[in-house]
């Protein structure tokens, strides 16, 4: 793996060097549009949920991913963005959300595939940046990384439960993390210039293949839980179609009715002031 | 099965009931008893199965010994 040498920290994104600038703001923005969705997600789940408790914790696992998005949405004014017209002005092709946030869950065990292994993503990701040179995301990532263990928990403690089950159960839940796991890995990206350049400017601590890598070793015993283990051998990533920037498959966007709920558009128009 | 949830405001003080809740297991009810109940700052915070409660005296019943 590469280290990073010569570092110098950055207390705001204009000391940022020129050749990571853009590609800092691009992963801020990938990271809270992700969270944002994700928080959009689970908060479908508050009613609906096998149980009453589990509906509680989708509510709380949905405030926490808005609340994170929140703050990360806040860190590219520094940037230079205007940070109302990031979060209620965008087209859904402009969103920059993981991939498999795209469409709401159709059954409980694909939200806890979800739960399980697309907030895990984001964790690792976030991981990567407990150090980061860059001194704004580096002082707010631990407390969202504190927060992030009982989602890791719940999804976890669900997939114990659905693979206990057996029967439909178990085999529901296996197919919905077989559904999502070559598109996550996916989602870390290739091993870039840009990715080796954030790696150099110490932004990250690992990226690409060697982030990937990382996230198997966790996802390894989440898939256990399933008798699940094969389907992570031999996944093939392929990025000819996959734009860096939006860590998305080019052409690829969330539905819109999420997006139109997200942005809040029905009601806007009832802020007179 | 049903989990009694207990914590404290702060280190020393007597752990305080705070609720309950269902769940199939440990694990599950440590998340649900944290996504329920945190919403106030505790110091701390514990769990335990309702069944694993052992009666000592109750003033209808008198001693269960």
């Amino acid at each position: 793996m590469m280290t990073a040498t010569n570092v110098s920290e950055a207390a705001k994104a204009a000391a940022l060097p020129d050749a990571v600038r853009a590609a800092v703001r691009d992963l801020i923005l990938v990271l809270a549009d992700s969270k944002r969705l994700l928080g959009t997600r689970y908060a479908e789940w508050i009613l609906g949920a096998p149980e009453l408790e589990a509906g509680i914790a989708c509510a709380s696992m949905s405030q926490d991913e808005w609340g994170h998005g929140r703050l990360l949405y806040a860190l590219l004014r520094d940037f230079g963005d205007e940070v109302d017209r990031i979060e209620h002005g965008r087209d859904p092709a402009e969103y920059r959300s993981m991939g498999v946030l795209d469409a709401p869950p159709a059954s409980w065990p694909e939200l806890v595939a979800l739960n399980a292994l697309a907030d895990l993503a984001l964790t690792v990701q976030l991981e990567a940046l407990r150090g980061s040179s860059y001194l704004p995301l580096r002082q707010r990532v631990q407390k969202l990384l504190e927060e992030e263990q009982f989602h890791a928990a719940h999804g976890a403690a669900w997939l114990r439960r659905l693979g206990r089950g057996g029967g439909p159960a178990r085999d529901a839940a296996a197919t919905a993390v077989r559904g999502l796991l070559s598109a996550v890995l996916q989602w870390f990206g290739p091993d870039s210039a840009s990715a080796r350049a954030l790696l150099e400017a110490g932004i990250v601590d690992a990226a690409g293949s060697s982030l990937r890598a990382r996230y198997l070793e966790r996802a390894a015993a989440l898939l256990g839980e399933l008798d699940a283990d094969d389907a992570l051998t031999g996944v093939e990533n392929d990025f000819s179609r996959f734009d860096e920037a939006s860590r998305r498959v080019s052409g690829t966007a969330p539905d819109p009715a999420t997006i139109a709920r997200v942005r809040g558009d029905k009601n806007r128009a009832f802020l007179m002031d | 099965m049903i989990y009694e949830v207990f914590a404290r405001k702060s280190r020393g003080e007597p752990l305080r009931h705070i609720g309950n809740l269902n769940a199939p297991d440990d694990d599950l009810a440590k998340v649900y008893a944290f996504q329920t109940y945190d919403e106030e700052k505790w110091f701390d915070m514990w769990v335990a199965p309702r069944d694993r409660f052992i009666e000592v005296f109750n003033v209808d019943r008198g001693a269960a010994v």
